[in-house]
């Protein structure tokens, strides 16, 4: 029992290190470039964000880590948008409509956009919930983020203070 | 004691002479070191920005000839991908789009989807502004194959809005250019969407 116990952990250990290592190759790399529909009805590409430090957030409503950190990176948005600063939330639920509705009950700011065909999540090789990727303004990945904790957005905080100023 | 005095002032005078000549010698040779260190400098300041030169030029060379094979591979790439005999491309343009707000364009070529394209407000306002886009490239056998455009957008009214048109293409030897057009029918008030063939 104790042997199977350990080869479980083991697996499950080996899975969080291989899915943290292919988002981590990202970064250094070029953004893959997408277009998504966004909330608003218009088509957002990613590529027309050149210049600005854009942070591209992957969430889904199932999702409890992504509700926490959903007003904390609306704040982030409100407070940098002057400045050169996009963020582009990425929901990859089946369906648009139960994101939508948690959008309006969040007050979300910044736009959100639905791969509801996960073309655009299998780019970014997202395998947790929720992954953030901050992206500088050459449109180079920069800092990849898997899952949310409290006092990420700190780390966010630094490091598009960091982007912004270069 | 006369002659005493007498000695100890010429020995004086000579004393003075000496160190006077000795001083009027060491004064050109300490401006002749500053003006060696300075020169020095100089041409070291001179080495040093040439050679900075010299790389910056460098850089630059490295860049052109790295944007040259860039634009060499593309070009590889698209020859040995796309052949120019079997090659189709595909092009989108509007004509002042006044009923037609363009959002996305799907493309099927003998019943198999080939591209579903979304166009950001950028890219709109570039194809109303006269842009040609080119939506799509592929290799095609020789033969008629059947084309269909579906054209989706907001129209008259900002009704959504969603058109179809088809084209027999007859695909011969050759490359082939097809343009999708999408342009205001002012009588009707109404877009018009065509597929044409470039000759």
């Amino acid at each position: 029992m104790q042997g199977l116990k350990t080869t479980l952990l083991g697996i499950f250990l080996g899975i969080i290190a291989a899915s943290s290592l292919a988002a981590s190759d990202l970064a250094g790399q070029a953004a893959p470039d997408f277009v998504l529909k966004s909330s608003t009805g218009e088509n957002l590409r990613l590529s027309e964000y050149r210049g600005d430090v854009v942070m591209i957030n992957f969430w889904a409503t199932w999702c409890g880590p992504c509700r926490q950190e959903m007003p904390l990176l609306n704040d982030l948005f409100n407070r940098y948008q002057r400045v050169g600063f996009s963020l582009l939330g990425v929901n990859i639920d089946d369906d648009s409509r139960r994101a939508m509705q948690m959008v309006e009950d969040l007050g979300v700011d910044f736009p959100v956009l639905f791969d509801e065909t996960k073309a655009v999540s299998k780019l970014y090789q997202v395998e947790a919930m929720p992954v953030t990727i901050i992206v500088d303004r050459e449109g180079i990945v920069r800092y990849v983020h898997h899952g949310y904790k409290p006092g990420y957005e700190q780390h966010y905080l630094t490091e598009i203070r960091t982007l912004l100023r270069e | 004691m006369t002659g005493f005095f007498r000695n100890a002032t010429i020995i004086t005078v000579c004393l003075f002479a000496t160190s006077a000549a000795i001083a009027q010698d060491a004064a050109p040779l300490d401006a002749d070191r500053v003006i060696a260190s300075s020169q020095l400098a100089a041409s070291g300041e001179r080495d040093s920005r040439q050679e900075f030169r010299s790389l910056d030029e460098d850089v630059q060379a490295l860049k052109k000839e790295v944007l040259d094979l860039n634009r060499d591979l593309f070009l590889l790439e698209e020859e040995l991908l796309f052949p120019a005999n079997s090659q189709v491309a595909f092009f989108i343009s509007m004509d002042v789009g006044e009923y037609f707000a363009l959002d996305s364009v799907n493309l099927k070529i003998d019943g198999k989807e080939v591209t579903n394209y979304l166009y950001t407000q950028r890219e709109v306002d570039a194809l109303i502004r006269g842009g040609v886009h080119r939506l799509h490239m592929v290799n095609l056998k020789v033969g008629d194959h059947e084309l269909v455009a579906v054209f989706t957008g907001k129209g008259p009214n900002m009704r959504d809005y969603r058109r179809g048109a088809t084209l027999m293409l007859n695909k011969g030897i050759g490359a082939k250019y097809v343009e999708l057009e999408i342009t205001d029918r002012v009588r009707k008030q109404q877009p018009e969407f065509e597929i044409r063939e470039w000759e």
